[in-house]
Parts: structure tokens; C-alpha cells; sequence
């Protein structure tokens, strides 16, 4: 029981000590009452795998502005809770950011549900969620502003990248889950817009942490086995790839027969696979750790010192907090407060450098301009940049391939939309409902 | 270099001259000039125009910058474009020159610059070197190239593949470049017969490669008799790849039925012997895992030539480490818990949530890499069947396993005190036999023995602190429906249920595939409580 | 009333304090001003609420675990499905309110190109329909898994076994897009209920006394249950299955009704609990959320009426606490709990605070015998925890 206690003492102690070498930190230059920054990442669970990345992430870009005069001439003070990955318990730890540690602005979510369960917090209570993971689309939010890829960020290039490489059959491999349902129905529909039949696609979903992937890997061998070039377009989620690339390994698939292009496969999750079966598998994203500029090896050292570990590697969902950070940090400075309605309405049109070499900007849609780069895998975990989009490619937050969506457009700075129907020349939804009560 | 290899050589030079390429380039015969046209910044399209060139120089000794170039080690320095096959030694790279292989001195890393390659130049790079290769002194490199051939099916090739078979003395390399012979000659514009006479090759082959060059000749031939013996080949062939297919489902089956018999086994022994629910028994199987992961760290930094013995020194070590913690829970906290099943459950459950958040607080959260070593990886064909050699092993594995924990059991005193100890424990006890004492070993050897297939599974799974998570109910449905306090219950359980997975997989697809074999689980339930293999006798009222 | 004396004064505090809460605790978060010390602030009245249908929650899986022994490994399954049909009335009363503007179709049907709204979906629209569906199907399922279970006389660790593997099929179930309940996403983005926004504080307030007005409810029928003579046979099933069947009882109906009442109880916390945090999905029948529950009841206490009513306040307390102070030690402290109350505490708080004063008492009574004097104090029944 005393030992109990103890231990308890001691943990508190230590985190105690956590928060405070923080803010220790903080408070050299800036001055005045913090501005408190909050940090949405589940750090247990399922998910911790991705998210806690995500946090040291944001934890080191809070501790490099404090250092740089924090904002408007006050520090930043980071507001860490856990979710653990569950979803119900995301949208609590919102309410707790916004309503009692009246945080400014919320960096978070990784999975789309989480997002979809703190939304209705995020509306209620007017604050800012910077969402950092590419998603399926379909959505546009006063509230959220989305660094992350949208599909035509992501998954058409990728596509169109394949078709140039000779590509003629193609296997739609994702999790049973709400980005990989819709981004490939959006494929489809573009592949057969490009002419593609009917018999020369095939989708296939499988639950998460699917481990067991013989048989999938055997079908898609015969698949491929018809003389058409076939290629894999995945979407399989997080854990489920670590037993499909050892699976494709094992049978003998190279990335020279049948080539696999992965959209939720990045430099952390290579990292717990040798990738030297892997070679010259592909991913689409918007940053890769091997770009090779100055911003990015200036961050790549930053996280190295901040994380005291030489082997971590960066990767895009903390480029997308990069930017979203840096866009949020200047659209308060240009507003010269932190209040969100006037945050959000400097947001649109802010630039900021990325870390690819070009300038992101922050669209009325709440998206934001990327690069789309391919890679190839390589045999140290990496990626080679095979394929790079000439221009920063503009995230579509309503896709054009859905026939429901096609019609809808989001423009928060004109007509203050996120679903506006093009068609009837309306806003959608709730602001419809909202415009007419008010008539 | 021997005379008659030599001569190869100006015969394979002169051959691919005088068939392919264009006079320009036959004139240009200095193989160590074009490979210095890799050197500089340069797009796809042009490093893919220099591996042409290469190739139609026909000269085998371009082979070795070709592989480098494939493999990613084929460098240019930056102060001059010279090309160089580049080692990684620490911060430099050892040099070598790309035609001969000689040493050619060291530069530091930061002056070299990778050829990049993509999969389209890797491909080009396959086929230049199928065509040099043919030739190629190794019989695996000679039929590698003929592979290669069959599946390029290139009208081209007809005339090379017809020098290399006559010179062919191994007789499965020969069949191979007969048929990559006659995918060639389906693939061009040579009379009726000859095509007849091809297919026929192919038909014989009978593989899904052959049945798509089949399915096309049928549809465009116009002899009669041929496209006849073309649809008898191919429904022939369609037989054969279903037949095929049944056996890969059972495959398939029994090395899934592998994985859970070797998840389940451990708690066959702490459940289904002792009583004992061990939710931890999951976490057991992750410790396995992960002493697997720091066997092979500390091979990697320290003794890289074991890395290949990795997994048999990780065996003992997680069956030492899982034991051990076994040991620990039982001493700790099981022994108050006897007769109490339900408590143990909770109480394990918790031990589960503070070995999981233990070893992501001390490994972090994400996967971490655990190799296959060279015999854990590739594969074979059985027939049209193709067999993993992981999987391969795994099922060895589990069925070794299961065969040393039944000797175990069966034959030494240990077993024999923990059989006493399960079936009469006062009795055992009046006999002399320590109960306290063969409680814990075997919960140790139930735990250890999880900490084993933590080594299996770490070669097909993720090692991640969830790993135990995915297992445990899985498990639990195994011994539960292969009957607890039976060995042999497990076993059948574990394999039917791998196999009845299988074969709904295809058909319902995986998620509810499993779906099903879970309501069929509760179903059987219901008709025999007590799983397949009941246990009989007066004591089993709960 | 006859009531009175079978529940004890405790049980009776319980359901004045839920009552007194009910009203309170609104009117503290609507008419005190922000600053007024007594003031609860908005955020934490869906919160208590989330406690308050938890508490049920753990209460009706108290009732089959510590009054009929029967370690229900599955009952989220039952939260779930209620919480479902709840999300399912809310879903159909965005109405055209959804992103698409499409008055039929929920949004995740939309963009996934669904033409036309499932069958199951019909009525939905209706909340009296809901409302018989939110008990109707946890009913139902339990009633039919239990009916096959206890007549082939599964028991003990079989059927822990294959309740959990019944909420893992569920689970597997739910996420598939194609059962057209939203897959992982399952369901949110909830407008209003009854035609009360659901953003408003004077709905969430609304809420919250219906969440203790239905657990006060469920603590008396539970009580009334538990201490009538089925209650006296149920405890007789718990210590001794056989020689109640040999006696002359049928143990399966009385397992099978406690199993039925419970699997409604735990349908109608699950739909108090949707509208509250706002979201439902598979997650919630996730086979280590039903073994959370199995641990709310035991540190409270198991076969009490209080026990699983604290217990679940309290771990929830300590869960929102301590995911907020100190994320990286939240399991080691939920794991540390588990095993400490196994341990140490198998009674549970409820149970030993009632083992030592009736120990204390039971000491002093026979020190005042030995003076000659009496004791009259009123008697609360006890049940002692047995496997």
C-alpha cells in the first residue's frame, strides 16, 4: 500500500516535471499571460502508434516559436490530454480543451471518426481544429482547417502515375473503412472514366489488423497473372500492412511485376518492416523524409535534437502539423488576437513555406495547396521521389468523381459555405435551414 | 577468363549485332564509355536509352554495372560524373569500377550521387539482362533469363532462344527456354503450325501464365484443329488450377490453424490444465515477440553473422522471459486467486494493460522490425501451388511444439505431478507432491511456452504492444471449442477452425468469414459445452 | 412500506441523492452565473451524465453478475445495440439538414451511393418507434443468446467466453460499410431529439435528470427484483446451480429472466448515453469495453445495489482525470486497479465498508451481550461475494 502511494507520488512528480521543463523553457523571451495551445493525440490505444508522433511533434514546433518570441509577445503553453484512441472519450477531451482550459486553437485527430466525433464540439463551442492526416474528403467545416491531402491530392495522382507507367488492371485493396470505401469509389469511377472495363478491377476490403493474408495476396497474384500490367492501389490501414508487405514478399511479388501504391504507408509505419523485399513499392504523399531542401533538413535535425534520437524519422502528417502550425501562428499575428472567429477569418489566404521547397497556401475551402510526390520504397526505409507534381496541386474538399458531391463547392471567404450546391445555388444542410428560420 | 568462354562471348556479341540493333551502335563496342553515360543528372527516359545501348552491345560484362543499377548501387561522383558500383563503409562508400569490379579507391558519402532507378528501368534492366544472360555460365542465371523471356513473350527473341537451346545441356533450364520459346513464337507472326506446335508447349507447362497465352491464341487462330487442342488444353488446365486452388485453401488453412495452435497452445496449458482465464496470456506471446526484437538488435550491432541464428537463440530467451514473468504473476497474484476463476480474469486482464503500457513506455508505440532471416523467406511450387517457406516452418514449428509439450505432459515427472496436481490436488498433495511448487512451473511452462510462439509470430505479424491484443480471443475460441484439459482438443480445434476460415474466405469475403466462424463457434457451444473434445469424469461440474 | 425495509435507508439515500441530482445539478448549470462558486460548467453536465449511464450500465450488469453469477463478458453489446437505435432515430431527424441536403438518406449512405434507405432503417423517423427498439433488441438478443446458452447449460467460463465472443461478431459486424450502419464511423453529428437541439445546455440538462431519473428506476426495480423471493433463488443459482435445480427449480428461467432484464437495462443506458456524447460507433463493442464494465461492478461491489453505481463513477472520474494529468499512466493505473481490487478488495468498496462494520458490530454486539445488553439496529442483507 505505502509503496503504492509512493510510486503514485513519484509519477505525478514526473509529470509534473514534464510540464514544467515546458514551460521553463517557454518563458525566457515572451512574456505576459500564455496562449494555450491544445494537443488532441491519443497516446494509448490502437492509436498511439501513429498519434504520439504527432504530439512530440507539436510540442517541438511550440518550443521553437517560444524560443522565436512566441506569439504576439506571449508564450505558447501546450495543453496535453490523452484520448486513448477512443472515440466518445475524443470529442469529452475536446469539451475539457475548449471549455476548461480555454485553449485557442486544438492540434489533433488522426482517424476520421475521431474527427466526426469532436466536430459537433469544435461548431458549439467556436474554436479551431488543425487536422493533419489525409482523409476521404466530403467534408468542409467553418471550424476545421485541413492540412492533410484530400483525395485529388493524393490518391488520382498516384493513379494517373501508374496509367503513364503502363498500368491496365487494377486492384483496389483497402480497409473496411470510411476513407478507403470512399476514395475508391472515387478511383473507380475515375478509372473508368479513363476507359478502364469493368473486369479489369477489383476491390477488396478486409477488417483492421487483418493479419492473415494469404489468400488476398494469392488473388491478387492471379489477378496479375493475365499479361496486363496490374498494380495494387492500397488503402489498407496502419497495422494490417506489416503482414501484406511480408505476405507480398514472401510470394514473390516484386514491385517490378506488380507494383503496390499505398496511401496510409509513410516512413514511421516502414519503419517496423525490412523494407529490402519492398523495394520500388510505391506510396503517394506530400512530403517524404528524403526531399532534399534546406527547410527540410533543418526540421529533420530540429526533431532530431528535440527527440534525442538519430533514427527517428519525419513524415507527412508532421509536415501537415508544419504547416498548419506555422499558418496559424501567422493568421493570429495578422489578426493581433487569438479569437477565433477573427482567426478563422485570416486563416484563408495565409502562405507559409513547406518543407518541400514551395509555399502552401490556405484555401477558402480550409484546404490547402500541396505537392503530390511519389516514392519509391528503398532498402533504408525511405522513399525516392520518382514522380513529383509540377505545381502545388489545390485540396478539393468536395470530390468531382462522386455524383453527389460533383455539384457541391466549399468557399468559406465568399459565401461563407462549406456545402454550397452549385445547382440550385444554395447552401446545403444546416446554414439552409439556419438562412430559412431566420427569413 | 577460359578460351571458350571467350568465344561465348564474341559469339553472344556478334548474335545480338546482327539481330537488334542498329549499325550505329554495333560500331560503339566500348561497354565502359556507355556505362559512363549514367553519370550526371538525367531523366528516366535517358538512363532507360542507355541501358538500350548497353544491351545492344552485347557484351556480358555489362552485366554487373546492369545489376548494380538495378539494386540502387550504381553511383556517379559529383566532381567528375564518373560512374562507380558504390559500398556503404560508414560515412564513405568503397568504390568500385562498374565494369570490372576492381577497386577504384573511396569518397565520402555526401560526393556521390545515386543512378535513380524506378520500377519501369529496373524492368528494362531485367529484360537487357535476360537477353545477356542467356548464355551466362550459372544454369540459375541461364534459367532466371529464360523466365524472364517467357513472361516478355518477345517475337524478337525467337532466333537467341533458338541458339541458347541448342547449346543447353541442363534439361530444366532447356524446358524452360522451350517455353519461353514458344510464348515468343504465339507473341509473333510465324505460320499456323509452328504456332500449333508452340501452343502445345504451353499446354504442357499448364500454368495461369500459359492458360492467358492459350485463351488468346484459341480466340485469334484460324486452324481449326489447333484452336481444337488449344480449348482441350485450356480446359484441362482450368481442372487442374481448381484442384490446385482446393489445395491452397487447405494450405492456407492449415498454416492460419498453425498460427492459432501456436497462440492458443500456452493457454491450453494455463487454461485448459490449471483453470486459470489468463487474459495475459496475449502479452506473454508479445514478450516473445519483442525478446525476439532485442536478440536481433543486439545481433545487429554486435555479432551480424549470427543474424541468420537469430530466431533459434531468441527461442530459449523468450520462453526464459516469458516464463519468468509467468512465474512472477503466479507467485504475486494467481495463487491467491484458486478456485476463483472469474477474479483471475480480472486480475490478469489488469496485469495485460500494465505489460502493454510497459513495453510502450520502454519500446515506444510503434511497430518495431524483427527480420526474416534467408531460410524464413521466398518461396517454393508445389505444383501450381505455392508454398512460403515461413509458412512452412511456422507449421513445423507448431506442430514440434505441440509435440514436445504432449512428451511433457505425458512422459516426464513434472507432467506427471502436474496431471496429479489438476485431476486430485489433495491427493497429489498427500502423496508428497509440492502442489504450491508444480502450480507455478506450470504456469511457467504455459506462459514460456507463449513466449515461443511470440517467436513465430513476430515473422508473420507486427511487433507492436498490441500484438497480444489481436490473439487472445482467438485463443480462447480455440481451446474453448477444441474442449479444455485436452492437448489433442487444441490441436483439432486449432486446424479445423484454420481451414473452415479459409474456405469462407473466398466466398464471403474476411470479415465475415470470421463473423461466421464465430457465431458457428457459440452455436457449437450450445450443442457441446464442454468444446470437441470433452473432458470426462465426476469433478467436471462447475 | 414494505419497500422501505427491504431496500435499507442506503439505497434509499441513493435514489434521493439521484433525484436531488437530477434537479440540482441543471438548475446549478442553467440559472447560477458563471462565477458563482456553485456554477457547473457546461462541458461537465454531458460528462456526469456519461457517469450516469455508465453507473446503470454497470448496475444491470451487476444484476446477472452478482445476484445470478453470471460473468457477462458481452454486455457493451447491449449498451451498443440501444445506443444504436437511439443514433439511429437521431440519425433520420437531421432530415435534410445533413451536408447533401438529402432528406432521405443519411450523409455516409450518400457519398457512399446508397439509392435508397435500408429496410431496417424504416420507422426510425419515429422516436416511439425507437424508443420500443433501444429495449426490444438488446431484449431480444439477450433473451435468445441467453434461452440457447442456459438450456444447453453453459456456464461459468464458457459462457464468459461466449458472450465475448458474441460482442466480437457484433463488432466485426458493425464495421463492415456494408451493414449500413455507418461502419467505423458509425453515427453522429446528431441535430436534435424530440425537437430540442441537442447542442443546447437546456437539453443536455434535460438529459442528465432523465439519466438519473432512469437509474434511480433501475436501482429500485433491481432492488425490487433482488429482494423479492425470485431475488432469494437468483442468489441460490449464484452459490449453488445444481442443488437449486435439484431442489426442484428451473436455474435456466431464472438466469434467462435476470439476463433479459438486464440486456434492456443495459439497452437504455446505451441510448441515454448516444445523445449525450454526441456519437456511436463499433468501438463500443470492443470485448475490452464489456470487461471495463465487469470492473466498474467489482470495485464498487458487486451484489449491492451501491457498489456498481460508485464504481463506475468513480473509475470514470479517475479515467477523465488521469487521461488528462498523466496520459502515459493511465493503464498502468487502470491495470494496477484491477489487480489491487482483485486482491485486496474482493468485496469491493461497497462490500468491505459493509464486511467491517457488520464485522465491527457482530464484535461489539457480543462484548455487549457478554454486558447483558441488545442490539436492534436494522439488518442489511448481505451478499457475499462466491464464485
Amino acid at each position: 500500500m505505502k509503496s503504492a502511494v509512493t510510486w503514485m507520488q513519484r509519477t505525478a512528480a514526473a509529470a509534473a516535471m514534464v510540464v514544467m521543463g515546458v514551460t521553463g523553457a517557454s518563458a525566457q523571451e515572451p512574456s505576459g499571460e500564455p496562449i494555450k495551445v491544445g494537443i488532441l493525440h491519443s497516446l494509448s490505444g490502437t492509436m498511439a502508434i501513429s498519434e504520439t508522433t504527432l504530439k512530440d511533434a507539436m510540442l517541438m514546433l511550440i518550443e521553437e516559436q517560444n524560443k522565436k518570441g512566441g506569439v504576439l509577445g506571449r508564450p505558447l503553453e501546450p495543453v496535453v490530454v490523452d484520448p486513448a484512441s477512443d472515440w466518445p472519450l475524443f470529442a469529452e477531451k475536446a469539451r475539457e480543451l475548449i471549455s476548461q482550459e480555454e485553449v485557442a486553437v486544438v492540434f489533433g485527430c488522426w482517424t476520421s471518426v475521431s474527427r466526426k466525433s469532436v466536430l459537433p464540439v469544435f461548431k458549439e463551442l467556436n474554436s479551431i481544429l488543425f487536422y493533419p492526416v489525409q482523409y476521404e474528403g466530403e467534408e468542409s467545416e467553418r471550424n476545421v482547417f485541413y492540412t492533410g491531402a484530400a483525395p485529388n491530392q493524393q490518391a488520382i495522382p498516384a493513379v494517373d502515375y501508374l496509367i503513364d507507367e503502363g498500368v491496365e488492371r487494377w486492384v483496389l485493396e483497402g480497409t473496411d473503412y470510411v476513407y478507403p470505401r470512399t476514395t475508391n469509389k472515387i478511383l473507380e469511377q475515375y478509372l473508368k472514366d479513363k476507359g478502364v472495363a469493368d473486369e479489369d478491377i477489383i476491390i477488396n476490403y478486409t477488417p483492421f489488423g487483418f493479419s492473415d493474408w494469404q489468400t488476398e495476396v494469392s488473388r491478387i497474384k492471379e489477378f496479375g497473372s493475365t499479361g496486363k500490367k496490374t498494380a495494387v492501389v492500397s488503402t489498407i490501414n496502419g497495422d494490417a500492412n506489416v503482414p501484406f508487405y511480408k505476405e507480398l514478399g514472401n510470394q514473390g511479388i516484386e514491385a517490378t511485376d506488380i507494383p503496390v501504391v499505398a496511401f496510409s504507408v509513410g516512413e514511421e509505419e516502414l519503419a517496423g518492416i525490412d523494407t529490402a523485399p519492398l523495394v520500388g513499392h510505391l506510396a503517394a504523399w506530400n512530403y517524404f523524409m528524403s526531399v532534399d531542401t534546406p527547410e527540410n533538413e533543418d526540421f529533420i535535425a530540429k526533431w532530431h535534437e528535440f527527440i534525442g534520437n538519430e533514427d527517428r524519422v519525419t513524415n507527412d502528417p508532421m509536415e501537415a502539423h508544419y504547416i498548419g502550425f506555422n499558418m496559424w501562428v501567422k493568421a493570429v499575428e495578422e489578426a493581433g488576437t487569438t479569437d477565433p472567429d477573427e482567426v478563422i477569418a485570416a486563416l484563408p489566404g495565409t502562405e507559409v513555406p513547406n518543407l518541400t521547397g514551395g509555399t502552401s497556401v490556405m484555401l477558402p475551402n480550409h484546404h490547402i495547396t500541396k505537392p503530390v510526390l511519389i516514392g519509391e520504397i528503398n532498402d533504408e526505409g525511405q522513399f525516392d521521389v520518382v514522380s513529383e507534381t509540377e505545381d502545388l496541386v489545390p485540396g478539393d474538399a468536395w470530390s468531382d468523381f462522386l455524383p453527389e458531391s460533383a455539384k457541391l463547392k466549399a468557399d468559406w471567404v465568399e459565401l461563407k459555405c462549406g456545402n454550397y450546391d452549385t445547382e440550385a445555388e444554395k447552401c446545403l444542410g444546416d446554414t439552409a435551414m439556419a438562412e430559412e428560420a431566420a427569413n | 577468363m577460359t578460351p571458350s568462354i571467350r568465344w561465348l562471348l564474341a559469339a553472344l556479341t556478334f548474335l545480338f549485332s546482327a539481330i537488334s540493333v542498329a549499325p550505329v551502335h554495333a560500331q560503339e563496342s566500348d561497354p565502359a564509355a556507355t556505362i559512363q553515360k549514367f553519370g550526371g543528372k538525367q531523366s528516366y527516359d535517358e538512363t532507360e536509352a542507355v541501358i538500350s545501348e548497353l544491351a545492344a552491345t552485347g557484351d556480358a560484362r555489362v552485366a554487373r554495372a546492369l545489376r548494380a543499377l538495378r539494386e540502387g548501387d550504381l553511383y556517379w561522383r559529383e566532381s567528375d560524373e564518373a560512374v562507380f558500383i558504390a559500398e556503404r563503409n560508414g560515412d564513405n562508400y568503397d568504390l568500385l569500377d562498374p565494369l570490372t569490379g576492381e577497386p577504384a579507391g573511396s569518397e565520402p558519402r555526401g560526393d556521390m550521387s545515386k543512378v535513380r532507378v524506378k520500377n519501369s528501368i529496373r524492368n528494362a534492366v531485367t529484360t537487357a539482362l535476360g537477353s545477356l544472360t542467356l548464355r551466362a555460365e550459372n544454369p540459375a542465371q541461364r534459367m532466371r533469363a529464360a523466365e524472364t523471356l517467357f513472361s516478355e513473350a518477345d517475337p524478337e527473341m525467337i532466333e537467341p532462344l533458338d541458339a541458347a537451346i541448342e547449346a543447353e545441356s541442363n534439361a530444366d533450364v532447356l524446358i524452360r527456354m522451350q517455353e519461353a520459346r514458344a510464348a515468343a513464337v504465339l507473341a509473333s507472326d510465324r505460320p499456323a503450325p509452328e504456332k500449333a506446335e508452340a501452343a502445345q508447349v504451353l499446354a504442357n507447362r499448364g500454368d495461369r501464365e500459359s492458360l492467358t497465352m492459350l485463351n488468346r491464341f484459341a480466340n485469334s487462330t484460324e486452324d481449326q484443329a489447333a484452336r481444337t487442342a488449344a480449348i482441350a488444353a485450356i480446359a484441362a488446365i482450368e481442372n487442374n488450377i481448381a484442384f490446385w486452388n482446393q489445395a491452397q485453401n487447405i494450405w492456407y488453412g492449415l498454416s492460419l490453424g498453425s498460427v492459432l495452435l501456436l497462440a492458443a497452445i500456452g493457454l491450453a496449458i494455463t487454461f485448459g490444465v490449471m483453470g486459470v482465464i489468463n487474459m495475459a496470456h496475449g502479452e506473454m506471446v508479445m514478450l516473445g515477440a519483442y525478446t525476439t526484437f532485442v536478440v536481433q538488435e543486439f545481433i545487429r550491432t554486435s555479432a551480424p553473422g549470427l543474424f541468420e541464428w537469430s530466431l533459434l537463440i531468441a527461442l530459449p530467451l523468450a520462453f526464459l522471459v516469458s516464463g519468468t514473468v509467468g512465474l512472477v504473476m503466479e507467485r504475486g497474484l494467481i495463487r491467491f486467486l484458486y478456485g476463483r476463476p472469474l477474479e483471475t480474469l480480472l486480475a490478469t486482464f489488469g496485469v495485460s494493460l500494465i505489460l502493454q503500457q510497459a513495453v510502450r513506455t520502454i519500446f515506444g508505440p510503434s511497430n518495431r522490425e524483427v527480420g526474416n532471416p534467408d531460410w524464413m523467406s521466398g518461396a517454393f511450387d508445389i505444383g501450381l501451388m505455392s508454398v512460403t517457406w515461413n509458412r512452412l516452418w511456422i507449421i513445423i514449428f507448431a506442430l514440434a511444439v505441440f509435440a514436445a509439450l504432449l512428451i511433457v505432459l505425458n512422459k516426464t515427472p513434472l507432467g506427471l505431478q502436474m496431471r496429479a496436481v489438476t485431476q486430485n490436488r489433495s491427493m497429489a498433495s498427500a502423496m508428497g507432491i509440492r502442489t504450491p511448487w508444480v502450480d507455478a512451473m506450470t504456469f511457467a511452462l504455459g506462459s514460456g511456452i507463449a513466449g515461443i510462439a511470440g517467436v513465430a509470430l513476430s515473422q508473420v505479424d507486427n511487433v507492436s504492444p498490441n500484438l497480444g491484443q489481436g490473439y487472445i480471443i482467438d485463443s480462447f475460441m480455440v481451446v474453448v471449442f477444441g474442449g479444455v484439459g485436452n492437448l489433442w482438443g487444441t490441436l483439432v480445434g486449432a486446424m479445423s477452425l484454420g481451414i473452415l476460415n479459409k474456405f469462407l474466405e473466398p466466398y464471403a469475403g474476411a470479415v465475415l468469414g470470421k463473423i461466421v466462424v464465430l457465431v458457428l463457434i457459440i452455436l457449437f457451444i450450445q450443442k457441446r459445452p464442454r468444446g470437441l473434445f470433452a473432458q470426462k469424469g465426476r469433478f467436471v461440474d462447475a | 412500506m414494505l419497500l422501505a425495509r427491504f431496500l435499507g435507508p442506503r439505497v434509499w439515500i441513493l435514489i434521493a441523492a439521484l433525484l436531488l441530482a437530477a434537479v440540482l445539478v441543471p438548475m446549478a448549470n442553467l440559472y447560477l452565473s458563471p462565477s458563482h462558486p456553485l456554477h457547473v460548467p457546461s462541458y461537465m453536465v454531458p460528462l456526469l451524465g456519461k457517469y450516469v449511464c455508465y453507473a446503470l450500465l454497470a448496475l444491470a450488469l451487476d444484476l446477472v453478475w452478482g445476484y445470478v453469477g453470471i460473468l457477462s463478458l458481452g454486455h457493451g453489446a447491449f449498451f451498443a445495440l440501444g445506443g444504436y437505435a437511439m443514433g439511429m432515430y437521431l440519425m433520420r431527424q437531421i432530415g435534410a439538414r445533413g451536408v447533401y441536403g438529402n432528406p432521405e438518406l443519411p450523409d455516409f449512405m450518400v457519398f457512399l451511393n446508397w439509392k435508397e434507405l435500408p429496410w431496417y432503417w424504416y420507422g426510425f423517423d419515429q422516436f416511439w418507434f425507437a424508443a420500443i427498439m433501444v429495449m426490444l433488441v438488446p431484449g431480444l438478443l439477450g433473451f435468445v443468446f441467453g434461452y440457447f446458452a442456459f438450456r444447453s447449460r453453459v456456464t461459468g467460463v464458457y459462457l464468459s467466453i461466449i458472450t465475448q465472443a458474441m460482442t466480437y461478431a457484433l463488432l466485426l459486424a458493425f464495421f463492415r460499410n456494408d451493414m449500413g450502419f455507418g461502419g467505423n464511423n458509425g453515427l453522429t453529428d446528431f441535430k436534435d431529439i424530440l425537437g430540442f437541439p441537442i447542442q443546447a445546455d437546456s437539453t443536455r440538462a434535460g438529459l442528465f435528470a432523465a439519466s438519473c431519473i432512469a437509474l434511480a428506476i433501475a436501482v429500485l426495480i433491481v432492488g425490487w427484483i433482488t429482494r423479492s423471493k425470485l431475488g432469494k433463488l437468483m442468489v441460490a443459482v449464484r452459490d449453488a446451480e445444481s442443488r437449486t435445480r435439484f431442489i426442484g427449480w428451473r436455474p435456466e428461467y431464472v438466469k434467462l429472466f435476470a439476463f433479459t432484464v438486464s440486456a434492456v437495462m443495459a439497452g437504455i443506458a446505451g441510448a441515454l448515453y448516444v445523445p449525450q456524447v454526441g456519437i456511436i460507433n463499433p468501438g463500443e463493442f470492443a470485448p475490452v469495453n464489456s470487461i471495463e464494465i465487469v470492473v466498474w461492478a467489482a470495485v464498487g461491489g458487486r451484489g449491492t445495489l451501491l457498489g456498481p453505481v460508485i464504481g463506475a463513477l468513480l473509475v470514470n472520474y479517475g479515467k477523465t482525470y488521469f487521461t488528462a494529468v498523466a496520459p502515459e499512466f493511465w493503464l498502468f493505473f487502470l491495470g494496477g486497479l484491477f489487480v489491487f481490487v482483485t486482491l485486496l478488495l474482493p468485496r469491493g468498496i461497497i462490500g468491505t465498508i459493509d464486511y467491517g462494520w457488520e464485522t465491527w458490530r457482530s464484535r461489539r454486539r457480543a462484548s455487549r451481550e457478554e454486558k447483558g445488553e441488545s442490539d436492534d439496529g436494522e439488518g442489511q442483507p448481505l451478499a457475499s461475494p462466491a464464485e
